[in-house]
């Protein structure tokens, strides 16, 4: 993080010389995000359908860049941290605008609280605040979701390993098993727990006393079909989010009968932070003129007392 | 009295048209009719509760939710799975039948789990509530205090809230299950079951923890699917002894899965 602002004190020196003056200074003095955006789209190869989830959900693609952030989402909060930190372009792996449809819905809401359609209401203040702020702060957003978690590296997993500090424990170079030293349940909750910093969001169902060697990592979302596949390979399954009435059930059965396999969920979100953070170091690999920061969405649930 | 007389029995007393296209509410398991014991109403077959029902000498299941860990009750994928194997050996040994009780409770105009679910978070006036009650008015109160009230009150610990806990709130969409209500401008708290946390139709958390950092005063709390619609599992029970005289007729929850 410190070698970051000071590579983008230097950036922004240059880019500012370059301003000032009024002359292009090599590839520097134009990296939009537009073109920062080519860049990342090459080397990351395949199809970019615009009908796709990653692309431009806020701002304008051709103004000039001073920083990049990633992030698993860019909440109010990160985008108020990248403002501040001058990195005016964010990379965020979920939703801006709190749906998949990532913005102002075009069918019209229908009865309050009914749900069945995709997006934001167009008058909604949130959606305005943020968009407001957005242009404010001459923020772009681009969501890198897919072609992210494409790569042959799966960084999304490594880094979340990295975050719990596992990462030598890996068994094989492919697959997403640890064997961690040995422990409880209840321990390597904990240090889950603090590892990701988490507040309300973990949740563990299974024996608390069972040991914990072989941990499986599944950011994200995992499926039953996943589970069911994979769960005899590994004491704990450590999860972004499941659904309670099909997987969590399902590990509860497995205490009933006795098995000693455990899942913990510790968010969506929160499980995707981490690969966000490699995301980071790797557009600094393939854009090193650029400054590039990583900056955590966190945990957004807390528990009542 | 077989368990097939027991689900015509619920048909005639639903007061509605019976939905027979739902393939939820269908039976999964055991010979439909063969002769009822008792039955056990309950918000999720897990094995611990069937196990607990069994002890009861209860060998007719009704239950909100599933049985084989996926909505639609698949058991494909399942069928040299250990666990599929004991839990389907133990009802059959046992001569225990399972049916589903699912999208026709949610039809009904008192849906039982929205009931209770408003009933275990202490809100008032959820008495007759229908699956879809609108926003419930309650006296001024904060996010956080709203939040200890459902604690204490549901019993629950491991729920999960989002927003800031001091912003001051009294307007209330209440939802079951899955089924958790989309935030509107009109609401300050959502109260649901589950809810996909990001990427879905409608993302409450993001929404509202945008809103937190915004100052409008927004919040969620996510009950769990069991606990959000089990107690209404205990009033389906009430319901049922109204016209099923015949057999012993009990609540047996699956209990809040989760440890924190």
């Amino acid at each position: 993080m410190k070698n970051n602002h000071v590579s983008r004190r230097r950036f922004a020196m240059i880019a500012g010389t370059v301003t000032a003056g009024g002359i292009a200074f090599g590839e520097t003095a134009t990296l939009t995000a537009e073109k920062i955006v080519e860049r990342i789209k090459t080397d990351l190869g395949g199809d970019w359908p615009p009908a796709g989830p990653d692309g431009f959900k806020a701002g304008d693609p051709s103004a000039p860049v001073t920083g990049v952030a990633t992030t698993a989402m860019a909440t109010m909060e990160v985008l108020k941290q990248a403002a501040k930190d001058g990195a005016n372009l964010v990379f965020t792996y979920e939703p801006t605008f709190f749906s998949r449809a990532d913005g102002p819905a075009r069918v019209a809401p229908g009865a309050p609280g009914r749900g069945g359609f995709i997006g934001v209401a167009a008058d909604d203040p949130v959606y305005h605040a943020k968009q407001e702020f957005i242009g404010k702060n001459h923020l772009i957003v681009f969501r890198l979701r897919d072609h992210w978690q494409a790569r042959r590296e799966n960084a999304m997993l490594t880094g979340l390993a990295e975050s719990l500090g596992w990462t030598k424990y890996r068994v094989k170079p492919d697959d997403v098993l640890y064997d961690i030293p040995a422990m409880s349940a209840e321990q390597t909750v904990a240090l889950i727990r603090s590892k990701l910093r988490l507040r309300g969001g973990l949740r563990a169902v299974g024996d608390r006393n069972a040991r914990i060697r072989r941990v499986l990592l599944h950011p994200g979302v995992m499926t039953t079909a996943t589970m069911w596949q994979r769960y005899t390979a590994a004491d704990l399954i450590v999860a972004g989010e499941v659904r309670e009435w099909e997987n969590t059930h399902f590990f509860a059965d497995l205490l009933t009968a006795g098995e000693k396999h455990g899942l913990v969920t510790v968010g969506r979100v929160v499980s995707e932070d981490p690969g966000m953070r490699a995301c980071s170091a790797w557009l600094m690999t393939v854009l090193p003129a650029v400054p590039a920061q990583w900056i955590a969405a966190g945990d957004p649930y807390w528990r009542a007392i | 009295m077989t368990a097939r007389d027991v689900v015509q029995r619920i048909r005639e007393n639903q007061g509605l048209p019976w939905n027979d296209r739902s393939a939820r509410d269908t039976f999964k398991l055991g010979d439909p009719d063969s002769q009822v014991t008792g039955i056990a109403t309950t918000m999720m077959t897990t094995f611990g509760m069937l196990k607990r029902a069994h002890e009861q000498g209860l060998n007719m299941i009704v239950s909100h939710e599933d049985t084989w860990w996926n909505d639609p009750d698949n058991t494909k994928d399942l069928q040299e799975n250990p666990l599929y194997k004991m839990k389907r050996d133990f009802v059959l040994q046992n001569g225990m039948i399972l049916w589903r009780d699912h999208d026709n409770m949610h039809a009904q105009n008192r849906d039982f789990t929205v009931i209770g679910e408003m009933r275990s978070a202490g809100i008032r006036g959820g008495e007759n509530a229908s699956m879809h009650p609108g926003i419930m008015t309650i006296p001024e109160t904060t996010l956080g205090e709203l939040a200890s009230q459902v604690r204490r009150s549901s019993g629950a610990h491991a729920f999960r809230c989002v927003g800031d806990p001091k912003a001051k709130v009294s307007r209330i969409l209440v939802g079951p299950g899955y089924a958790t209500p989309r935030m509107t401008a009109e609401a300050d708290v959502v109260i649901g079951g589950e809810q996909q946390e990001a990427d879905g139709a409608f993302d409450n958390v993001g929404y509202v923890r945008d809103a937190a950092a915004l100052g409008i005063a927004k919040g969620v709390i996510m009950l769990g699917h069991v606990v959000s619609e089990e107690a209404g599992m205990e009033d389906l029970a009430t319901w049922l002894r109204t016209f099923i005289p015949e057999v012993p007729i009990r609540f047996v929850p699956a209990g809040e899965p989760f440890w924190t």
